[in-house]
């Protein structure tokens, strides 16, 4: 039987590998494991997995003349650096070393490939929330017009963390707001987990909330894997006070972005958003009170236009019956001076007339006239009278008494 | 008319929009006049107090 030492067999395989095989392929793999070593080599194990299960498994390496390369290009295309458990396509060719083994030889990757491949887990994500029906819950909730008592997750190291407790606490209208950090791990394999935690610590005090931010400083573009995550995003989701995103990149949103009730680009954006939401408040309070005064002072005006209004009707009618009054009293007055002298001289005309009648027939106006009253002895004369020769006749005149003595009487014819 | 502290700022705010329209709509005789601004001014202290923490202040002094 024929014989071979392990090295000739070990070469054997190798030139059968090297005859049959292309120089170079592009393969498709999950990075199971992945270590950069002190001298800028990489090793990772590549996977293919069916669910949990392994179907395959294979060592590879960058070495570390075009690890760099292929890095910084990878995270400038694809947004993020090459870690673990990412989808990639790797251009490669089979190393076979007789004391190593079978390993890969990375020379290449396609930076696309991985970015297409998020892009489509981030849209699977937001298909399953919609199927759901869950992805617009957040987004739902009404913003509370004051929201003064803040929970923040973050990472307490984080610059932006900083900047946004300094831009509230030290915003210029005095505005009072209570923060409460709710630490978390905001990248790698524990942020989903860590970011999770954080949301069911806040839900505990729901009562005491009135808002979450969630924020992250900015920097470098790292990894926001963590906010397509369909756990993570099923939980902002479903989180029943809002959600506000401040997660600090400027490319585009991650599903938890999408999710979240208000989206922003920076920690400093949030802050400026609750600041502004609260002068927002202020200011519609002060207008609502300008309007109630000035309606008050119109009220005001009002009344007093109807006092004065009133005031003068009353005057004028007051005048009115005042000069009614003092005419009806001149009157009286002048019919009271006026009558009783009307009266005497009426009187006194009667009386005047009646003097002259009492005068026409006065004896002595009718001796005035020639006529005389004649007397015999010492009677008046009248049909009865019987005078004789004589007799002593007495003759009145005006100024005079003349006396006789009948000598004859004659019949009157 | 409620004399009470508002139990939140929605509260007060709803007050004082109700207090304008009754004086727009010409509800408000001018008896109650005083008292109905005299209250949107106690809600706007008390909003105001609320936002800039001075109560908070106040009663822990």
């Amino acid at each position: 039987m024929e014989h071979h030492s392990l090295s000739e067999f070990n070469l054997l395989v190798k030139q059968t590998l090297s005859n049959h095989l292309a120089p170079s392929y592009w393969i498709v793999a999950e990075i199971g494991e992945m270590t950069v070593v002190q001298k800028g080599h990489c090793y990772m194990d590549l996977v293919e997995k069916e669910g949990n299960f392994i179907k395959a498994k294979q060592r590879a390496t960058i070495w570390s003349y075009a690890f760099s390369g292929i890095q910084s290009q990878f995270q400038q295309i694809a947004g993020v650096p090459l870690k673990k458990g990412m989808e990639v396509l790797i251009n490669a060719s089979l190393d076979y070393h007789e004391v190593y083994g079978i390993s890969l030889n990375i020379r290449d990757i396609d930076p696309s490939f991985t970015l297409g491949e998020r892009e489509r887990r981030k849209q699977e994500t937001i298909l399953q929330l919609e199927r759901e029906g869950i992805i617009d819950l957040n987004k739902s909730l009404i913003l509370p017009q004051v929201p003064q008592r803040i929970a923040i997750i973050s990472s307490e190291t984080a610059a932006g963390y900083g900047d946004f407790v300094n831009q509230i606490n030290q915003n210029s209208y005095g505005y009072q707001v209570s923060l409460r950090l709710f630490q978390a791990t905001m990248q790698g394999d524990q942020a989903v987990k860590s970011i999770i935690d954080s949301l069911h610590r806040i839900y505990e005090l729901e009562d005491e909330i009135d808002l979450v931010v969630i924020i992250r400083g900015g920097g470098a573009q790292t990894d926001l894997d963590c906010f397509d995550s369909y756990d993570l995003c099923a939980h902002l989701a479903q989180f029943p006070l809002p959600v506000v995103t401040g997660i600090g990149h400027e490319r585009d949103h991650t599903v938890a972005d999408l999710v979240a009730n208000v989206n922003l680009k920076t920690p400093t954006a949030v802050a400026e958003f609750i600041i502004s939401g609260l002068m927002q408040f202020e200011s519609d309070v002060l207008e609502l009170f300008q309007k109630i005064g000035e309606i008050a002072r119109g009220k005001v005006q009002q009344e007093l236009q109807l006092i004065i209004e009133s005031k003068h009707r009353i005057a004028l009618k007051t005048q009115h019956i005042l000069q009614k009054s003092s005419f009806e009293l001149d009157r009286i007055v002048q019919l009271l001076n006026q009558k009783p002298k009307d009266i005497i001289r009426s009187k006194s005309q009667e009386l005047n007339a009646l003097a002259k009648l009492l005068q026409a027939h006065d004896p002595k106006e009718v001796l005035k006239k020639g006529y005389s009253i004649t007397r015999i002895n010492g009677q008046s004369i009248n049909d009865q009278t019987k005078a004789r020769a004589g007799d002593q006749l007495e003759t009145i005149t005006y100024d005079q008494v003349l006396t006789s003595t009948v000598t004859e009487t004659k019949k009157t014819s | 008319m409620n004399k009470k502290k508002p139990s939140s700022y929605q509260a007060a705010f709803e007050e004082l929009q109700s207090i304008a329209t009754q004086l727009e709509s010409g509800e408000a005789n001018i008896d109650e006049l005083s008292a109905l601004v005299k209250r949107a001014k106690e809600l706007v202290l008390y909003c105001q107090e609320r936002l800039k923490g001075t109560e908070k202040e106040l009663s822990e002094s």
